[in-house]
């Protein structure tokens, strides 16, 4: 249950786009169709649900004071927590050229028409948000999964459902002064609105 | 008749090159006669007096009911705050007219607000007037409590009509129903305007105490009567359970609608004949409707069959959850907006079961909100073009495997 819990949390209740407006850039500059947002959102998944217990596992046993007595019980003063940002950097980009492959190699055209964002998923502040959050949290392994997928599923979510409505308001008429990026910030209040109907949940 | 509106036109053809009056001009115009502008018998064009005017004149026509029923009501509810004239149709025309008086202004404030704001970019953009907003200023007073303060229907009226319609481009643009955007702006902004036990019944003096002289004679119930706390069914429901519900108000009485909450969704008699009538002139989407009853129904059953204490929301029976709330307000009024519900027959059959299914889990299971439709209705806008996308797409490759497979 309490899995569960954060589950619907991190996807619903404080979506990263929606609550935190964390990845902003690539949230709306990958969204003008419903295909190429739904690659994006599925890159996104992997990457936080694979993110996550990896610097989770790398913080528990190389970072936080005293994690590296395993090699030497000499090792246990020191603590290398400063170097935490880099390190969930480094793991990050290695992820992100992982799914980066696979993608190229799996579906060539979602690769060209995502273009510079997929390896710009490497500084989309939701993946790094992600892995600081579950240092915030304190999440275990399994509860830093399970936030993983919670999260990149909002994420996901949040991106196709956005995609869809541009696709949908292309033929309104927009005033001038507001299209393109204007009507998205827009939308994506309203969104954040309408996700708003799970605040509180407990399950 | 014909003959005025004969003068009429030409005094329209009159004023043609001056762009705000003839814009406000053509709007009232077309509002009090049908246009004449058909197409003639050659071509496939459709023939028929129906635009959009005349559509949204059904709904309003259809929220009728809700709204006197609603007037009605909040007299009712006022009077038996303070224990006077409790049988139900007691001094019936005090209490109507009490809730006409505290009504009233909320109507006029919602219109003038939303069709200035809207004759105002109507007039800017050189288009003319879109009358979208008549249906939706009917339903922002009737999902109001009785007693909101009207300064903040004039602010959240004008933050709907702009920010959720005329930023989109105008009439049937809007991705968010309007009416519900209105609401859940001081659902958020002023939450205590909006929910808690205090605000579902009208305690003040208004007008009519001021015209007919009752505040003398109304003196002597200066002080509530000793029990009554104005909760909603739904409210104590979330504290008690279905027991807490029937020791304060019968279910024939929930049915009929003699119980606080906002203004039009009460009286499940009122709602259910103008739903009807939706239907019967092909307004709204019986799909939508039947699909959001079984929803709600399939979601209720699950949480019964996983309650353990007979005294907790989640043990309310399903059945029970259509009387208690705005279910039916929702479903007829709300759900059905054609703008912002999914436009495919199937997208319909989905959008409508996702309302129910999450309507009631953000009732049951979400201790912040009391109600669930409003916030259930705006998430499924969200998702709404989503359902299509996957639709079409699903149709278009269906027809690609049959013409080529």
């Amino acid at each position: 249950m309490d899995l569960l819990n954060i589950f619907v949390k991190w996807a619903f209740v404080e979506n990263m786009v929606l609550a935190y407006f964390l990845g902003m850039c690539s949230y709306l500059a990958v969204s003008k169709t419903v295909k190429t947002a739904f690659g994006l959102g599925l890159a996104v998944i992997f990457v936080l649900a694979i993110t996550a217990p990896v610097n989770y596992l790398i913080r528990q046993y190389v970072l936080v004071e005293g994690a590296l007595s395993w090699i030497h019980p000499s090792l246990a003063t020191v603590d290398l927590t400063f170097l935490q940002l880099i390190i969930f950097i480094a793991v990050i980009a290695s992820m992100v050229q992982l799914v980066e492959m696979i993608i190229e190699k799996a579906s060539p055209a979602l690769y060209n028409s995502l273009g510079i964002f997929l390896p710009l998923i490497t500084v989309n502040c939701s993946i790094l948000g992600g892995s600081l959050f579950m240092v915030q949290k304190e999440y275990n392994l399994i509860e830093s999964s399970v936030f993983g997928v919670g999260a990149g599923f909002g994420f996901f979510l949040a991106i196709i459902a956005i995609a869809a409505i541009r696709e949908k308001i292309r033929y309104s008429h927009v005033p001038a002064p507001l299209r393109g990026l204007g009507i998205a910030f827009i939308i994506t209040g309203l969104m954040g609105i309408a996700f708003m109907s799970f605040m509180g949940i407990k399950l | 008749m014909s003959k005025l509106a004969k003068k009429l036109e030409e005094y329209g053809k009159s004023i043609k090159d001056k762009k705000v009056l003839h814009t406000v001009f053509d709007g009232f115009f077309t509002f009090l006669f049908a246009p004449k502008s058909v197409t003639s018998g050659q071509g496939v064009h459709i023939r028929d007096g129906m635009d959009l005017k005349r559509t949204m004149v059904h709904v309003v026509l259809a929220l009728q009911f809700c709204l006197l029923f609603g007037m009605y009501n909040i007299g009712h509810q006022h009077y038996a705050a303070f224990g006077m004239y409790p049988g139900v149709f007691d001094a019936f025309f005090t209490k109507f007219f009490y809730g006409l008086f505290q009504l009233l202004p909320i109507i006029v404030v919602a219109h003038v607000v939303g069709l200035g704001i809207e004759f105002f970019f109507a007039a800017k953009k050189g288009h003319a007037i879109e009358e979208g907003f008549l249906v939706t200023g009917m339903l922002i007073p009737l999902i109001m409590p009785p007693a909101i303060p009207l300064w903040m229907v004039a602010v959240a009226t004008a933050f709907a009509v702009i920010l959720g319609k005329e930023a989109f481009g105008g009439t049937g643009m809007n991705i968010l129903n309007i009416a519900l955007l209105t609401r859940v702006f001081i659902f958020f902004a002023y939450p205590t305007d909006i929910s808690g036990d205090v605000c579902w019944v009208s305690y003040d003096y208004n007008l009519l105490h001021d015209i007919f002289g009752l505040s003398t004679a109304s003196a002597g119930f200066a002080n509530v009567v000793d029990g009554f706390s104005g909760a909603t069914p739904l409210a104590l429901a979330a504290k008690g359970g279905w027991e807490a519900v029937v020791a304060n108000f019968s279910v024939s009485d929930m049915f009929w609608g003699w119980i606080p909450g906002s203004v039009g969704e009460m009286s499940k008699p009122a709602v259910l004949l103008g739903a009807g009538m939706l239907i019967a002139m092909g307004v709204a989407s019986w799909r939508i409707m039947l699909s959001m009853v079984l929803g709600a129904a399939f979601m209720g059953a699950i949480l019964n069959a996983f309650a353990t204490d007979p005294t907790s929301f989640i043990a309310v029976p399903f059945y029970y959850h259509f009387v208690m709330g705005s279910f039916f307000f929702a479903m007829a009024f709300m759900a059905t907006d054609p703008v912002t519900a999914s436009q495919t027959n199937t997208g319909k059959l989905i959008y409508g079961f996702m309302i129910g299914v999450i309507g009631i889990i953000v009732r049951v299971l979400n201790p912040a909100y009391p109600e669930g439709w409003m916030l259930a209705i705006l998430f499924m806008n969200v998702f709404a073009p989503l359902i299509d996308h996957y639709i079409y797409q699903a149709n278009i490759k269906r027809r690609l495997a049959r013409n080529h497979g």
